[in-house]
């Protein structure tokens, strides 16, 4: 039987019991109240339980459920029971929803949940940095509102249908974005923002590394097919003959070059590390001065300034050629008059080498790309001064190899510095003169 | 049955009405960001060259009037239908004039396509130019007008202050730029035709900057109520920074 309807017949004898003993000694009006008196105490126990739980409800906290007796204590106890399950499963709540915010957060996509009208109801901080949202401020507002780019406006209306899959967006400071919406709930949207500027920039790279060796190996080639023809078709005198074979020698050799650089990168990016091995600077210096000196044949002022007291550890002859690379564009690139200086420094925090000239300049657009495969300031300019527009790839790859860096300063009309800087642990104290002698 | 009561049909309309005032301001923002990505593209040809981009620009430019054309109709239709009043007037003001700013930007960004066409169709004409950095200006120009238009989505009143002190900078560098051209037209006077037309592209970025501090200064005056035109910075800034 039911605990409480046991309680409830036991107090119900107890008030039968009492007043009929009160009759029997007193008379019949004594037991009635007796029995009166027993039911009462009964409701007022019931009264007070019931006031208690009334107020706990009022404020209900899992810990400070009233405890009860009689038939009060099994029905107390079993609500404290469940309190307790109830403020644990929600904990666990709270708690999983606080780790899949985390994870939400920790995403490197930006994510916004959008509703069914396109209002915001919750970014990640991602979205909020590459989409200038208010994580906070900016929950409720229309999404059309503070991304404003017709292509994605126009991509959110299309939602939906068969439409493309996902939208470039140009959003600020020059970052493209690729975003993504996908369906969840209730005619909620999830909005995927991905930054693609590096994807991008790696993309057009590619495209115009391609387009630009059939351009540079189709150039000499058509020369090289013109002048066959030529020379096969029509009846030329010996001299002539000698002329033109002496150009088609030119334009094979430019191809040549051309190819030669192409493997020399290729075999730059799969090489081995390059050795640890001693390379002589002061000697180094001396010989590039000297080659720089003849390439320009008295058109430029050549100097070379610095006394190196640190030699290099790396491939000696990919260091000569990197810089000897930089000096011959230096001295190309420089009109007749001009100066080119060799800088050396060194201390403990490694060394420098630059060149530096009073040539045109590099305006700002181009340096970023400049040392690109085949990448051309002025397209006209450089194939006549006969570069294969490899070399500072070149250079760039192997002072990378060297844990070097490249660092380029232009300006337009003043002249350019292209300094390569060595960490120490790249560097080794020179040998004094006498010791190598 | 229970009368409709005078409260819920006011109530009602109100919603009704809130909902077309939010309409258009989300129409004004579209219209924002279509002149946004006008600007950008114009820029990119003018640096690039690219044909087909600038002759798109130039044809884009009727959807920005036409939006012009729309909102202002959608504006007096409000005024008329539902005479708002207070703040609700402001904004509808505000919005009339922002919408009249947005499309002077856009002319300017379809003024810069014509030159940059003309300037990359001539014989060397790309290559006079090199070295004059209208770039950086016009960055600054874009970053006022995107700020403009976010501070006009949530009526944000300090971020209108700043763009308003950010004018000043546009100013400076449209100086740098003119002072830069006219050292190039003395050194060779072959690039005045080229450094003419750039004259005319600075001035538009130039003039660009002007509309977005106008937009601005409305945001400020649909939260705050005040006018805040053609009053002195110190005001300005008292009135931006309700610190």
């Amino acid at each position: 039987m039911n605990p409480v309807y046991r309680s409830t017949a036991a107090a119900f004898l107890v008030a039968a019991f009492c007043g009929s003993l009160v009759a029997l000694l007193a008379g019949a009006a004594w037991g009635w109240a007796t029995a009166a008196f027993v039911l009462a105490a009964f409701l007022g126990h019931h009264a007070r339980h019931l006031a208690r739980l009334a107020r706990w409800l009022a404020r209900p906290e899992p810990g400070s459920v009233p405890e009860g007796t009689g038939s009060w204590e099994a029905v107390l106890s079993g609500l404290h029971r469940y309190a307790r399950q109830a403020s644990g499963r929600q904990s666990e709540l709270a708690e999983a929803l606080v780790r899949f915010r985390r994870a939400a957060h920790a995403m490197p996509e930006g994510v916004v949940l959008l509703d069914a009208h396109h209002c915001i109801e919750w970014c990640n901080d991602n979205a909020a940095v590459m989409l200038d949202l208010d994580p906070r401020a900016d929950v409720g507002r229309p999404i059309t509102n503070l991304v404003r780019e017709p292509s994605f406006i126009e991509y959110l209306a299309a939602y939906g249908e068969d439409g493309p899959r996902a939208v470039r967006v140009p959003a600020s400071r020059g970052i493209v974005l690729s975003i993504q919406l996908i369906p969840y709930g209730n005619e909620q949207k999830l909005m995927l923002a991905r930054d693609v500027t590096q994807a991008e920039r790696v993309e057009t790279m590619r495209r115009d590394f391609v387009a630009n060796v059939s351009h540079e190996l189709r150039t000499p080639l058509t020369v090289l097919v013109g002048f066959l023809e030529t020379v096969r078709e029509l009846r030329l005198d010996p001299q002539r003959v000698r002329d033109y074979l002496a150009m088609m020698g030119e334009q094979a050799g430019r191809m040549h070059r051309i190819i030669d650089d192409l493997l020399a990168l290729s075999v730059l990016e799969s090489a081995p590390p390059p050795p640890l091995e001693r390379v002589p600077v002061a000697p180094l210096l001396e010989r590039l001065r000297a080659d720089a000196a003849a390439l320009s044949r008295g058109r430029h002022a050549i100097s070379l300034e610095g006394t190196p007291s640190l030699d290099l550890l790396g491939s000696e002859t990919e260091l000569a050629s990197a810089f000897g690379n930089l000096l011959s564009n230096a001295v190309r690139y420089t009109p007749a008059g001009g100066s080119v200086r060799l800088v050396w420094r060194d201390g403990p925090a490694g060394a420098s080498f630059a060149v530096e000239d009073t040539g045109p300049g590099i305006a700002p657009e181009h340096l970023p790309r400049i040392t690109e495969r085949f990448y051309r300031v002025d397209r006209s300019r450089s194939r006549e001064t006969g570069g294969t527009g490899l070399g500072l790839a070149i250079v760039k790859h192997t002072l990378a190899r060297h844990q070097a860096a490249l660092d380029i300063e232009s300006e337009v009309g003043k002249g350019s510095r292209f300094s390569a800087r060595f960490p120490p642990q790249r560097t080794i104290p020179a040998q004094p003169v006498n010791a190598l002698s | 049955m229970k009368p409709i009561s005078e409260t819920s049909v006011s109530e009602h309309l109100s919603k009704q009405f809130d909902a077309e005032l939010e309409s258009i301001r989300s129409r004004v923002l579209e219209m924002g960001g279509l002149v946004e990505s006008q600007i950008r593209r114009a820029l990119e040809g003018f640096a690039s060259g690219d044909r087909a981009l600038l002759d798109d620009v130039i044809v884009t430019d009727h959807r920005v009037n036409g939006l012009e054309v729309a909102l202002d109709g959608d504006c007096s239709h409000v005024i008329v239908k539902r005479q708002p009043a207070a703040s609700d007037l402001r904004l509808i003001f505000a919005i009339t004039k922002t919408v009249t700013d947005l499309e002077r930007i856009g002319d300017e960004a379809q003024k810069i396509a014509r030159m940059a066409k003309s300037i990359h169709e001539r014989e060397g004409g790309a290559a006079a130019m090199r070295g004059v950095d209208v770039r950086h200006t016009a960055e600054v120009a874009l970053s006022m007008l995107r700020r403009a238009l976010d501070a006009f989505a949530r009526l944000d009143v300090n971020a209108a202050a700043e763009v308003i002190r950010q004018d000043a900078a546009i100013d400076s560098e449209f100086r740098s730029v003119l002072r830069q051209l006219v050292t190039y037209m003395m050194e060779d006077p072959r690039t005045i035709t080229t450094a003419l037309e750039i004259v005319w592209v600075a001035k538009a970025i130039e003039r660009m900057g002007d509309h977005a501090k106008n937009m601005a200064e409305y945001v400020i005056y649909i939260v705050k109520g005040t006018d805040v035109r053609h009053t002195a910075s110190a005001a300005r800034e008292e009135t931006g920074n309700p610190a």
